[in-house]
């Protein structure tokens, strides 16, 4: 008993565990729009939201190039606007392609811990989910088609959105 | 801050066990002197066997154990409501004498507590009782009614929470964390159970009147959480930790009302006979 009241002393639960499931990113898998069924790898897509300057990071680069990306919605708003920006930075003018993309939901705050506090789980309108729609300087859309495949963003381990081109 | 009260805390009980130790090993002493003295002055039986008798001359003097409760409060808690503008709280404490080493114990609390922690600030309302007993392991000499104790009790509380404000948790940081959210969510009709094992000491300073100090471990038995929030303080139950587990003390001043008294039968006949 005497050890148990020394170690008391010693315990440590204020620090929020990086394993934690906590506020989650909306994650988008890309197919091609030629054989549904197939992942297609994006080349060079910098994806920035609206008010920002820079592309969010995915697995520590701002250039993604594969075909599944996770990223952030606003926990303050219940919209989020990103820019998604295919062949970002090329000096082939002509294979930049912009197009944007408005994620409406609703938020539910969710009690994790004492040390994490609260999360936000993101539930995607029904009606308008997403507003896709051309960069303001028209360069036609690179997006052919998306479908929404999970409405409910309550972790990173599932498609929430298919996006086809 | 916590840790460090605490940790001051168990080397406290630490250092008082250490002394109750030394406290026992001298007890003997006197007893193996008269042994080694008689062993001694063996060759003189003619006089050892006077101061014998004077020994057994002073034993039957009666020695009368006095029974009463009682009654006080907790000091830390009580200061604490003065110098701590995020906690009011309160606990009576008595204690009733049910033989010569037990008594039955109970406390009665009443706490107004607001944690700001990290990500949360909330604030918990509410009254407990904890019922038990004491078991006094310390032989006291002649009329001292020290006690160095070890119980259980059974604790219950009662309670409210209001989360005052939160913070979400974002592991991404490309938009800039949103400062505390406003809450006020009020969460009633809560309720905890424990049981609590209980290292004390209580100590004579004058008169009836007695100062006392005990450590606390406490074991969730029940818990009755609220919807998306946790129950993160429990009065009387103190902070709670991931797991069952918690710790709480008290630092008591109290009054002895004395009832009546026991004679207290001589043991020394006892070891004679054997």
């Amino acid at each position: 008993m005497i050890s148990c009241f020394s170690f008391s002393s010693c315990e440590k639960d204020d620090i929020c565990d990086g394993n934690t499931l906590t506020t989650p990113r909306l994650v988008i898998t890309f197919y091609d729009i030629n054989n549904s069924s197939t992942e297609k790898s994006v080349t060079n897509l910098s994806i920035i939201a609206n008010g920002m300057e820079d592309g969010i990071t995915y697995e520590g680069s701002t250039l993604i190039n594969g075909s599944t990306v996770a990223i952030p919605l606003k926990t303050d708003l219940d919209t989020t606007t990103f820019r998604f920006i295919l062949n970002f930075g090329s000096s082939n003018t002509a294979l930049v392609n912009e197009d944007i993309i408005e994620f409406n939901y609703g938020r539910e705050n969710i009690f994790v811990s004492r040390a994490c506090g609260f999360k936000t789980n993101f539930i995607l309108n029904t009606t308008d989910p997403i507003v896709h729609t051309d960069a303001p300087t028209a360069d036609l859309k690179w997006i052919q088609y998306y479908e929404v495949e999970n409405r409910t963003i309550a972790n990173e381990n599932e498609t929430h959105l298919k996006i086809y081109f | 801050m916590k840790h460090t009260l605490k940790s001051i805390f168990s080397s406290l009980l630490l250092l008082s066990l250490l002394f109750a130790n030394a406290q026992d090993t001298k007890a003997p002493k006197p007893a193996k002197d008269s042994i080694s003295t008689g062993l001694i002055s063996a060759k003189t039986a003619v006089a050892v066997k006077p101061t014998a008798k004077t020994d057994t001359i002073a034993a039957p003097a009666v020695k009368k154990d006095r029974y009463g409760i009682r009654l006080g409060v907790d000091l830390f808690k009580l200061s604490r409501s003065f110098y701590d503008k995020d906690y009011k709280g309160i606990e009576l404490v008595g204690d009733y004498r049910w033989d010569k080493k037990h008594y039955i114990a109970a406390e009665v609390g009443n706490e107004n507590k607001t944690t700001d922690d990290a990500r949360l600030n909330f604030t918990t309302k509410g009254s407990y009782l904890k019922v038990g007993f004491d078991y006094n392991g310390y032989e006291n000499w002649l009329d001292m009614e020290n006690i160095i104790s070890i119980g259980l009790r059974y604790g219950f509380s009662t309670f409210n929470q209001q989360l005052n404000t939160f913070k979400i948790y974002n592991p991404n940081q490309y938009f800039e964390e949103i400062p505390s959210l406003t809450s006020g969510q009020k969460y009633n009709g809560l309720t905890a159970s424990w049981i609590e094992v209980v290292a004390g000491m209580k100590a004579k300073v004058f008169d009836n009147v007695f100062v006392g100090f005990s450590l606390r471990l406490n074991r969730l038995i029940t818990n009755k959480q609220p919807e998306n929030f946790e129950n993160l303080y429990i009065p009387g139950f103190n902070r709670t930790y991931n797991g069952d587990f918690g710790v709480g003390f008290n630092y008591t001043i109290t009054y002895f009302v004395p009832i009546f008294k026991k004679v207290v039968k001589p043991t020394e006949k006892k070891t004679e006979k054997k």
